[in-house]
């Protein structure tokens, strides 16, 4: 025993040596929490795990799932709930936000899935309606709730969920409609049949419609699976987020215009409807890599931007730009989007090539405290992000509530913008690069991939190539870097993985990873 | 700090560990179910002797058809080369017994002369370093996150909690740094912790509370690469098909944070796997594992074996050469002690004079094999041992008593759990206990599809009785049932998923499908008899009913009537007071002000905006077609379906009286009073809805258009619980459309004016109008529906009032 004790001090004095080591090192580590931390304000547990048939939410009044999110000032914000009411909270910025306090503010709302403040309104969709909704008496709750526009089919069937609104320079309100999965007999009689196709769904489900500021409701896009999110990027043109699915690849972002169909079939129900913009479709091309299914079919458009399948997400929600100005880090102008299986959320920038936006959309920050179902910037420029799981799964300790991002002002390392060029792409980097690194070849790996559109769920990257660099220049300011790329394709993904470069203080990026929709290679 | 002094402190560090690890244990072969019970005598020592043969793997070379002694066999090398670091495997190769301590596979290169045992094990590396395999993709789906290259996002406090908590520790060794969460200990390990172990010995305690020793990691940060250690634990069966380390049924995530903390001190550098190509020395290689019987033992490309060694039942026990001596020329080597040896030798003696052993003795053999035994007790032996037992937790620390955190005894498991329960708990789909913190594994199905039959054979007498012989003609007595289970079930148990407030337990809902009859009512009268120690209480002491009333007080048909009762189903109705439980939470009941919920409903469509009323009169309002849709009386609406439920089931009126209002808009301007009254269909909104506004009381005003009118429509409740509803009409006469504009009153098969202004119809519904303007209404009866219409006068603002009786 005697012999045995000096070693044993030694054990123990290593340990808290090399702990204390360690605890150095994690410090030191670049992890998303340096540059953006999380700042929780409710985030409880329910009783029952997300899809259990009889969900229960934790004990008490507010069951905070978030599923619209309105920012009123610097000390409030109102939240729309599943459940169906609207509160406003008061004290959110406040750090730890310990005082807030709650109201309830409306109530008898059919889930809504949006939330917007306007002209001393709330705006939000219900299942079956754009509501208006005030207090004209001042007594701090909601006493009229105005018909904004309807008309569109509510067969009963739970997933016809209804998005929005979001609005648009011109003061249309913009929403979306989820895709009925398999009506019953019941469910059918609510529903329109496309005469030649044969599918048949809801009046106007799948499609993106947007009402005009005289209260028109106007079919605008269609095609759309589970399109849970909504958002204008600076120049005012409206996006939607998809979800994977059948006839949806992966997840993606996508342009509403006039006319686009983007791919779920069965909104061409309502294809013969008074007031469709998309007309003739007779086939569809089931079964093809998505570039070829673009050739046989005119009126299908391409996302703007595909997250590849776990990589970049498993399920697209909310659509937020940083119009804050550089509050919220370097990413001023790039829309945010949220991410619910995984808890987390992309970053996404955007270029218009001939007339048409493609882009790429990057890895940003994991870790909250579950699905990230809504986000909208407060006045500081931090975000708040509204979360809720039920239905489905994610990761993290929460059943929903809400957290508040906060940029921590250290700009992180990272690929602020992907370009396309004619033979290649641009990086821009946030800060300048080490040239060494950064001009390397093995630093970078890029490939292209697409998907195959079909009426299966999901689809497999299909036509994988390995790509290969003719040339990498970099700029004298180190923040950009052109990589000359062999066997650019259009309508396809390019991924690159630069894990190799390095800034200035030989820090590598904080996510190598960016995924670029290449649908139309530039000209010059 | 620098690194290169940290690296050597981790070094250090890891010898001694290494180091201290040599001293306690020796590099005899580890094998649970003999070091914890053949060693201390609680099993015969040929039965020791058997479960070495088999998990030693000897009988890979030694033939044997009995099914019971088959191989375990070692790892499935597939894609090894992916999976493990070439430094280890030459290591491991060089010396298998120190490299991985306990390791139950023997020493094939002991006897080679230096370079030649150097060559092959360069060779032997190099063709497993070749095998490459992708890993398996795991399948991501809305309910499954899987994040992106999720192995290297694990993260090691979240790992060491799971390892500690879900039931590693059954097996392997736990963390002395880490202190389990406060639990109950039970008063009986409280008096065994307190006592000498001079007087446990006495007691005859001794295996109660010896140390149970773990089953040896080695060197995991040596072994494995990361990513290859979270796919290993997120599917063991793929490499290790025998199934002695089951799959406990992780989450991506899950297996990437336990695999962060087992190789929570392995530096970056030693991670790297070698991708070193040498065509000549890998066929060398493939050779020496055929020829050095590597591939009786491991899979890999589907190699066959070649060779064997004498068969199991010529091998001579006591023969001095061989594999059970010490290290000779040409034979495996396994250092085994001399009680694994003695163990052997008399295992062997007895294979000769053994007929066929008991199916309770293959039972337990199994389950030796197996090391169910770990977790779970039978027949005295085994359960978690004494040193684990803190390990073991309910989730949020509910106190439930030992049964609520320590894994079941399976000790007549065979009597209590029907065959088809049994199984589906050994596929892994049989969780019943969500406040257990540990997790029933899966093990591969070939080594447990004879479980369930052995379990039965064993400890059923008879064959399993039909409920209906246990319980005659209980189908009649499920009502019964319903009032039964109040007297103390739903105290400690949910029924369906629903439960009184706080209750954690096991859901009796499926309990007719889980247990046998028998046993349920054995088990009802005496609960302590069948499961010593259980909190479960007794309902009939002394074999009586306290509860005289129910079904005269007879036990039998007590019992029956809660076998018959949860056998039903969602065919019967929940407890009444899990019921008003339930209601206490979702049942909205309108006390001072109305209450409004927006939702689906049967009779008011998927447009419906329900409306409750303290006075206990509730109508919905159908926002598609415009107009109030029902109304009913006594409770309104549970919510729970609007608010929670993911299907968005319609609300269904709690109350009683339900009337239906007519079909169709309320109003229509028709070109004549013979013009049927018009069907809207649902792509013509021929009448808007534009919602409601909300008053000082509380109730909502309706507002709709129609062509050149708004109209304002409000329903109340009056004291004498009728519905008095007011419509103001504003006419724009500026868009004016042709024809009168008529209301409908009333709808029905028939129809019967009860005085000038009131009319009912045969479902009782009776609706009543201003003399004045009644007198201009209209009766007419089309297509077997008569309706009542009233024209509304052509003044700018019009106010009509009705009321609704019934």
């Amino acid at each position: 025993m005697v012999k045995q004790a000096p070693l044993f001090l030694l054990v123990l004095i290593l340990v808290i040596f090399v702990t204390g080591i360690g605890l150095q090192q994690t410090a030191c580590a670049e992890s998303e929490n340096d540059y953006y931390r999380l700042v929780p304000i409710m985030t409880p547990k329910a009783q029952t795990e997300s899809r259990a048939e009889n969900w229960k939410p934790a004990p008490g009044d507010l069951v905070l799932e978030v599923s619209g999110l309105a920012v009123l000032d610097d000390r409030r914000v109102a939240v729309a709930i599943r459940k169906g009411e609207i509160w406003i909270l008061d004290g959110v910025y406040d750090e730890p936000p310990k005082n807030v306090t709650y109201k309830r503010f409306a109530t008898a709302l059919h889930e809504p899935l949006g939330l917007i403040w306007k002209d001393g309104a709330f705006y939000t969709v219900q299942r079956s309606e754009l509501t208006r909704i005030r207090d004209t008496d001042g007594d701090g709750t909601a006493d009229e709730y105005l018909t904004v526009a309807k008309g569109w089919g509510v067969t009963g069937h739970y997933h016809e969920y209804a998005y929005g609104p979001e609005l648009d320079y011109a003061g249309n309100l913009w929403l979306t409609l989820n895709i009925g999965l398999g009506l019953n007999k019941d469910q059918k009689t609510r529903a329109v049949t496309d005469p030649t196709l044969g599918f048949s769904q809801g009046r106007w489900r799948g499609w993106g419609m947007k009402c005009t500021p005289e209260g028109k409701l106007i079919p605008v896009c269609a095609g759309m699976r589970s399109p849970s999110g909504l958002g204008a990027n600076r120049a005012g043109d409206m996006f939607y987020t998809d979800q994977q699915g059948n006839w949806v690849a992966t997840n993606s972002l996508h342009h509403m215009r006039e006319g686009a169909f983007f791919h779920h079939v069965e909104a061409l129900a309502s294809m013969n409807l008074e007031g469709s913009p998309i007309h003739g479709i007779k086939n569809i091309p089931n079964g093809l890599p998505f570039p070829e299914a673009i050739k046989r079919m005119p009126q299908l458009k391409p996302p703007a931007v595909w997250f590849p399948y776990k990589k970049a997400g498993q399920s697209a929600t909310d659509i937020m730009l940083d119009n804050s100005g550089g509050k919220f880090g370097p990413f001023d102008g790039q829309f945010f989007v949220g991410e619910f299986t995984q808890a987390s959320m992309q970053r996404v920038f955007l270029e218009k090539v001939e007339d048409e936006y493609q882009g790429a959309c990057f890895p940003f920050r994991e870790g909250f405290a579950s699905a990230v179902l809504r986000m909208d910037q407060g006045t500081d420029g931090s975000v708040f992000v509204g979360l809720t799981n039920r239905g489905w799964s994610s990761l993290g300790t929460a059943s929903y509530g809400l957290e508040r991002l906060v940029w921590t002002g250290k700009t992180p390392f990272e690929i602020k913008e992907m370009r396309a060029l004619p033979d290649g792409f641009e990086l821009v980097f946030t800060q300048p690069v080490d040239p060494q690194t950064a001009a390397d070849p093995n630093s970078y790996k890029m490939k292209s991939y697409t998907y195959t559109y079909h009426s299966s769920y999901g689809s497999d990257e299909i036509l994988n190539k390995d790509l290969t660099f003719e040339n990498i220049t970099v700029s004298e300011d180190g923040l950009n870097v052109r990589l000359k790329v062999k066997g650019l394709r259009e309508l396809y993904v390019h991924e690159l993985q630069a894990e190799g470069v390095k800034n200035k203080a030989g820090q590598t990026l904080l996510h190598p990873q960016a995924y670029y929709t290449l649908n139309r290679i530039p000209k010059k | 700090m620098s690194w290169p002094l940290n690296r050597t402190l981790t070094g250090l560090l890891l010898l001694i560990a290494t180091n201290s690890a040599y001293c306690e244990t020796s590099a005899a072969p580890f094998v649970s179910g003999f070091d914890r019970f053949a060693r201390h005598a609680e099993i015969e020592p040929q039965t020791g002797g058997k479960l070495l043969i088999s998990e030693l793997s000897c009988t890979a070379c030694h033939q044997t058809q009995r099914p019971d002694l088959q191989p375990k066999r070692g790892p499935r090398l597939t894609g090894v080369g992916d999976r493990l670091q070439r430094k280890w495997i030459n290591d491991y190769l060089a010396s298998p017994h120190s490299t991985k301590v306990g390791t139950t596979m023997p020493d094939l290169l002991h006897n080679l002369p230096e370079n030649k045992k150097q060559q092959t094990i360069k060779a032997l590396t190099a063709f497993l370093m070749a095998q490459h395999a992708e890993f398996p993709t795991i399948k991501a789906t809305g309910a499954n996150p899987v994040p992106h290259e999720f192995w290297k996002k694990g993260n090691v406090d979240l790992g060491q909690e799971l390892y500690h908590k879900i039931g590693c520790v059954a097996c392997h060794e736990p963390d002395e740094a880490y202190e389990p969460g406060e639990t109950k200990i039970s008063p009986t390990d409280k008096m065994l912790s307190q006592l000498d172990p001079e007087e446990i010995k006495e007691l005859g305690l001794a295996a109660t509370v010896r140390p149970v020793n773990s089953v040896p990691h080695g060197n995991l940060p040596a072994k494995y690469t990361r990513k290859a250690l979270t796919f290993f634990l997120l599917d063991p069966e793929l490499s290790r098909p025998a199934g002695r380390m089951p799959n406990l049924k992780l989450k991506a995530v899950e297996a990437a944070d336990i695999a962060a903390y087992l190789l929570r001190n392995q530096t970056e550098a030693n991670a790297v796997s070698d991708t070193s190509n040498n065509a000549a020395l890998i066929a060398e290689g493939q050779k020496l594992f055929t020829g050095l019987k590597c591939v009786n033992c491991h899979e890999v490309q589907n190699r066959k074996p070649e060779q064997y060694a004498k068969p199991l039942a010529e091998l001579n026990a006591q023969a001095t050469h061989g594999c059970l001596g010490k290290a000779q020329k040409d034979v495996p080597y396994n250092p085994l002690d001399q009680q694994q040896r003695t163990a052997i030798q008399q295992a062997l003696d007895s294979l000769s004079q053994e007929n066929n052993s008991e199916p309770k003795q293959q039972l337990a053999f199994q389950m030796l094999q197996l090391n169910c035994y770990a977790c779970h007790e039978r027949e005295k032996l085994g359960g978690v041992g004494f040193n684990r037992k803190p390990y073991f937790e309910t989730a949020n620390h509910i106190d439930l008593g030992d049964e609520g955190r320590i894994p079941p005894t399976l000790t007549g498991i065979g009597y209590k759990l029907q065959k088809k329960w049994l199984a589906k708990v050994l596929n892994g789909k049989g969780d019943i206990r969500f406040h257990m913190q540990a997790r029933m594994p899966v093990f591969p199905e070939k080594q447990v599809t004879s479980l369930p039959d052995r379990f039965e054979n064993a400890d059923q007498s008879q064959k399993p009785q039909q409920d209906e012989k246990v319980f005659p003609d209980h189908e009649k007595l499920a009502s019964s049932g319903r009032i039964m289970l109040e007297t103390g079930c739903i105290q400690c148990h949910p029924i369906r998923g629903e439960s009184m407030p706080g209750v954690v337990g096991t859901d009796l809902g499926d309990v007719t499908n889980r247990v046998h009859a028998k046993w349920f009512r054995e088990f009802l009268l005496d609960p302590g008899a069948l499961k010593p120690r259980t909190r479960m209480p007794t309902f009939f002491p002394d074999g009586k009913s306290q509860n005289k009333a129910l079904l005269d007080g007879d036990v039998d048909r007590q019992i029956a009537s809660l076998w018959s009762y949860l056998k039903a189903g969602p065919k019967q109705p929940l407890p009444e007071k899990i019921l008003a439980e339930k209601s206490k939470n979702y049942e909205l009941v309108p006390e001072t002000r109305p209450i409004i919920l927006r939702t689906f409903m049967q009779e008011a469509g998927t447009h419906a905006i329900a409306v409750g009323f303290p006075e206990k009169v509730h109508f919905a309002f159908d926002a598609e077609q415009v107009r109030p849709a029902i109304a009913w009386k006594g409770r309104f609406l549970d919510a729970q379906g609007t608010w929670f439920i993911r299907f968005a089931p319609p609300a269904i009126p709690l109350g009683e009286t339900p009337v239906l209002f007519p079909a169709g808009a309320p109003f229509a301007l028709l070109k004549d009073k013979n013009q049927p009254w018009p069907v809207s269909a649902p792509d013509q909104d021929d009448v808007q809805f534009r919602g409601y506004r909300v008053d000082a009381a509380g109730i909502p005003t309706f507002l709709y258009r129609y062509q050149q009118f708004e109209i304002e429509d409000r329903l109340e409740v009056t004291e004498k619980q009728t519905l008095k509803r007011q419509l103001k009409i504003k006419n724009n006469h500026s868009s004016g459309a042709p024809g009168t504009l008529w209301f409908r009153g009333l709808t029905g098969k028939t129809l019967k004016p009860l005085n000038p202004g009131t009319m009912q119809n045969q479902a009782g519904l009776s609706v009543s109008i201003s003399k004045p303007l009644a007198k201009a209404g209209e009766l007419r009866t089309n297509d077997k529906e008569t309706d009542w219409i009233i024209p509304v006068p052509a003044a700018d603002n019009t106010t009509i009032e009705v009321t609704y009786q019934w």
